[in-house]
């Protein structure tokens, strides 16, 4: 085998593993990209604002208010848990008000000067995370809102959900639920 | 706003397979690339105004999954639990494990030195040329060629017999 065949053999290799993520699902999640670098600016304009604005963290849709809740936790009548997150000034509030309407929650907005130990273990499987938590579209996109729908009767049994918030990303996964994890 | 999806569509029908494997033969783990190649192709979606107008889109893809790739290695270094995070978990794919790279040659791929599978990825898998790879991997054309002249032969050495190794399996 001279230098070309040998060129041509691995050139052969490209594209034999298919990636089979559909393009809908990659469209859905630069959505996601999309308000999740809206963020940081959001943040910013609510310190300048900080004066003027109380954020209203609201466990119920009223409290919506819409434009200025840092967060929404609203519990249907399905069980579901309808969760948008805007910024995270109190993370414990919107620990509490999950843990309040049945979902086992550790809440952290993680920076760089306020690094500590996760106090929960992870679980394990993110194939089940999906049928727990689904990622939907925010419902005022111009408010560049993180939004997802909790399913609590579809956790496996002794686990809870972790979201970890930073400036620039939200990530969520399944945790062994524990007092110093889920309370 | 169509028009774009279907820009964004086609191209991603066209690029998704070679990127996903220059970017396995990268970094070396299927899971990894996947995910790498799904965030990054998201991104795309996120800047398409900006990605569609770059001179060679896919190379845009390798070389953000890479950078992306080294921030993940960093993160896990310093142990922010940051892992198996929802929106990977979303896109869980299906089962491919019936096609795959073949083996003998994912190997002596993997154990090139990472710049030199890079180089690989991005010339032999991309077709890009020396220049376009040089700028995606900052580094100079006349690198580029000496990775490139290094990996061949180490590839050649692993994956073509020679006489005596002929001599030794018969």
């Amino acid at each position: 085998m001279n230098d070309d065949e040998l060129l041509a053999k691995i050139r052969e290799q490209r594209a034999t593993i298919p990636m089979a993520v559909p393009v809908e699902k990659i469209i859905r999640r630069g959505r996601i990209v999309r308000a999740r670098r809206r963020v940081p600016v959001v943040a910013m304009l609510a310190a300048a604002a900080v004066a003027a604005i109380v954020l209203q963290p609201s466990g119920h849709p009223a409290g919506i208010g819409i434009q200025l809740a840092a967060w929404t936790v609203v519990k249907q009548t399905d069980g579901t848990v309808d969760v948008s997150i805007r910024e995270l000034p109190n993370p414990n509030g919107l620990q509490r008000a999950l843990r309040d309407d049945g979902v086992p929650a550790s809440i952290i907005f993680e920076d760089s000067s306020n690094a500590q130990p996760n106090p929960c273990q992870s679980y394990g499987h993110p194939e089940l995370l999906q049928k727990v938590i689904t990622l939907t579209a925010p419902e005022h996109p111009k408010q560049n809102a993180i939004a997802m729908t909790i399913q609590p009767a579809a956790l496996p049994s002794a686990t809870g959900i972790q979201i970890i918030t930073s400036q620039a990303n939200v990530g969520v996964h399944l945790v062994a639920a524990s007092r110093a994890c889920t309370g | 706003m169509s028009d774009q999806r279907s820009e964004f569509a086609e191209f991603y029908r066209r690029a998704k397979n070679e990127c996903l494997t220059a970017v396995l033969v990268s970094v070396g783990d299927r899971d990894t690339a996947q995910e790498l190649v799904a965030e990054v192709f998201s991104r795309a979606w996120a800047s398409w105004r900006t990605v569609s107008r770059h001179p060679a889109p896919k190379a845009w893809v390798i070389r953000t999954a890479l950078n992306a790739n080294v921030s993940r290695w960093r993160r896990r270094r310093r142990e922010v639990p940051l892992s198996e995070v929802a929106l990977v978990a979303d896109l869980a794919l299906p089962d491919t494990a019936d096609s795959s790279v073949e083996p003998q040659i994912m190997a002596a791929l993997l154990r090139l030195p990472a710049r030199q599978r890079e180089v690989v990825a991005l010339r032999l898998f991309l077709d890009l040329d020396t220049e376009r790879t040089a700028e995606v991997l900052r580094i100079a054309p006349g690198t580029v060629q000496a990775h490139l002249g290094r990996a061949i032969a180490a590839l050649r050495h692993d994956l073509v017999p020679t006489s005596r190794q002929k001599g030794l399996a018969s």
